[in-house]
């Protein structure tokens, strides 16, 4: 289907035997993956394994990669060491496990420090070793950049574990725009009180928004905890998406009779109208990873569906021939897929990939309430989105494919528009 | 299993089948017992494996071995756990549960009820297949005194 997905898995490069694992694909299987509690080697370290813990599972079982083994099953000792000789790998092979974590935590002061070994268990041999550090207060983050370690030893790539989701969270009077970890956690409030909504992760880390707080549609930024209008003008302005450069961003401007899509630069200055179709909707901006195209919702055609087009304007080509209704595009940061939110034949809302090249469909969700509102991680493996299958609107994680959906560790509430920082 | 035969009026129907219900509830449903060889298969706790003439399995990749040893201990490969908690180790386990079964390595001198007793937890946690091993039936049929365990 694609090269650039197919990247092959390397499970002990130092084993002679040619890479077996595939990442994706027909032949993809998660890895057995056992992960023993952390050893803690003193109190203040103590204090905060747990909380460690919690953030490396969610981080093994979520990422798509593993399968993340039960706990219950264990049959080593509680007290089993940490380096290769003090463990007993025939306990590790009989719960079903290829690889085997062990972490090790240790308080100095206000820091933590971690210590994380990687067992292949058949060969009972150490494989990773990786230290890091962070405050105390940070523990959560700690975690995440030993499990990056983890991702980076099996994929050569980046984890999307330090990187960043913003998303709208429903209060009694309206609607909250948060900044979070990439499990929803260390929610930071970026825009509170009236309804905030659509928000977009700037390559800078800024975020930028849809606010009602003058009483109609603005753009707003917020940038390092202030927040202020950045396009607003007599019509409606919604849907902020940033270029993968941060040098220009896409919005739409609507008034009583239609909606036309802008580009204009990152200050909002030199605005330039790319669509042209009065009395038709275009909306949901979003950007191809090179910067030179978008991708938007449109309904010149009758029904709302994906169309693409240069970023300079010019003619805008149809994308999706399939469904009465396909919105909130977003385009995979590896180029060749985008994701999209499709009302199906029982009017549910579902989440579906269409090949940019080929126009080719794939279904990601199906009979599980509704699913909206896609949105990539930075590495294009995983996707973000809502969905109602346990009651009110949850954050939800899954690989491209649709496999492995993992509701995020947040407090109870009702939550959209979630957008991951690329 | 409900279907009566013919729609003859009330009381004047027979029961033409056989009515398996009980025993379908007697047997332990779906359990399949096999015999697999001993010399194929290296344990490190010690039992004295029952000899038989049943046809053996080959062994032929790892599967999960339970053993039960003459003091009625058990062990999941070489790390004892509590019969109480069989069920759930191997509910949990994910190479029992991919595999959907293992190999039962237990002393011949275990009375019936623990064996039983084992198989019984098995086939709750969804190991339905389970391999007996036994010492190679087919050897000559003088075998050596075997040393009891203590």
């Amino acid at each position: 289907m694609r090269a650039a997905m197919l990247v092959v898995l390397l499970p002990f490069a130092a084993l002679a035997q040619a890479p077996v694992l595939e990442i994706s694909g027909a032949n993809f299987r998660p890895l057995p993956l056992a992960y023993a509690a952390p050893a803690t080697q003193d109190d203040g370290a103590k204090a905060h394994a747990r909380e460690l813990d919690e953030a490396l599972q969610f981080d093994f079982s979520a990422c798509g990669l593993f399968q993340l083994l039960d706990r219950k099953s264990f049959l080593a000792d509680a007290k089993e060491g940490v380096t290769a000789s003090s463990i007993n790998f025939t306990n590790w092979t009989n719960v079903g496990a290829e690889v085997l974590v062990k972490v090790q935590l240790a308080s100095d002061g206000d820091q933590l420090k971690g210590d994380l070994r990687l067992f292949s268990v058949n060969a009972g041999r150490e494989e990773l070793k990786v230290s890091e550090s962070a405050p105390s207060k940070d523990t959560r983050r700690l975690a995440h950049k030993l499990a990056n370690a983890v991702y980076k030893y099996f994929t050569k790539e980046t984890g999307p574990f330090e990187t960043h989701l913003a998303w709208t969270k429903k209060t009694a009077q309206g609607k909250d725009v948060y900044l979070s970890d990439w499990d929803g956690r260390n929610p930071v409030p970026v825009s509170v009180g009236g309804i905030n909504t659509l928000p977009s992760i700037g390559p800078a880390g800024q975020v930028g928004f849809t606010s009602f707080k003058k009483g109609k549609p603005d753009l707003w930024l917020w940038r390092g905890g202030n927040a202020e209008t950045l396009v607003s003008s007599g019509r409606m302005a919604t849907g902020i998406a940033f270029s993968p450069d941060g040098k220009r961003i896409a919005y739409s401007l609507a008034d009583g009779e239609s909606a036309q899509i802008y580009v204009a630069n990152a200050d909002a200055s030199a605005p330039r109208q790319l669509t042209n179709t009065p009395f038709f909707i275009n909306t949901s901006p979003a950007w191809s990873p090179d910067g030179k195209r978008l991708a938007f919702v449109s309904n010149r055609g009758g029904t709302p569906q994906v169309y693409l087009m240069s970023a300079d304007g010019g003619d805008a080509k149809r994308l999706t021939f399939q469904g009465n209704y396909n919105q909130t595009p977003d385009w995979s940061p590896r180029g060749d897929l985008i994701a999209f939110t499709a009302r199906d034949e029982r009017n549910a809302f579902d989440l579906f990939t269409v090949n940019v090249d080929s126009g080719k469909i794939t279904r990601l969700t199906q009979d599980q309430g509704n699913n909206e509102e896609p949105s990539f991680s930075p590495n294009g493996r995983l996707l973000v989105f809502t969905s109602t299958r346990n009651g009110p609107s949850q954050l939800f994680v899954m690989t491209f494919d649709g496999n492995n959906q993992t509701a995020l560790p947040v407090e109870k509430g009702t939550y959209s528009t979630p957008a991951w920082g690329k | 299993m409900g279907v009566s035969s013919g729609g003859g009026a009330p009381g004047r129907t027979t029961m033409s089948e056989i009515n398996v219900t009980p025993m379908v509830d007697v047997m332990l449903v779906l359990l399949i017992i096999f015999m697999v060889t001993a010399p194929l298969i290296q344990q490190g706790v010690k039992v004295n494996l029952p000899d038989a003439k049943a046809q053996p399995v080959e062994a032929t990749d790892k599967k999960l071995v339970l053993t039960v040893d003459a003091s009625q201990r058990v062990y999941i490969g070489e790390a004892e756990v509590k019969l109480e908690e069989l069920e759930e180790k191997l509910k949990t386990n994910a190479k029992a549960q991919a595999d959907k079964e293992l190999y039962l390595h237990a002393d011949r001198t275990l009375p019936y009820g623990v064996i039983v007793e084992v198989m019984a937890a098995a086939q709750r946690a969804g190991v339905n297949n389970v391999g007996m091993i036994t010492d190679p039936a087919g050897s000559p049929k003088v075998s050596k005194p075997k040393k009891k365990d203590p």
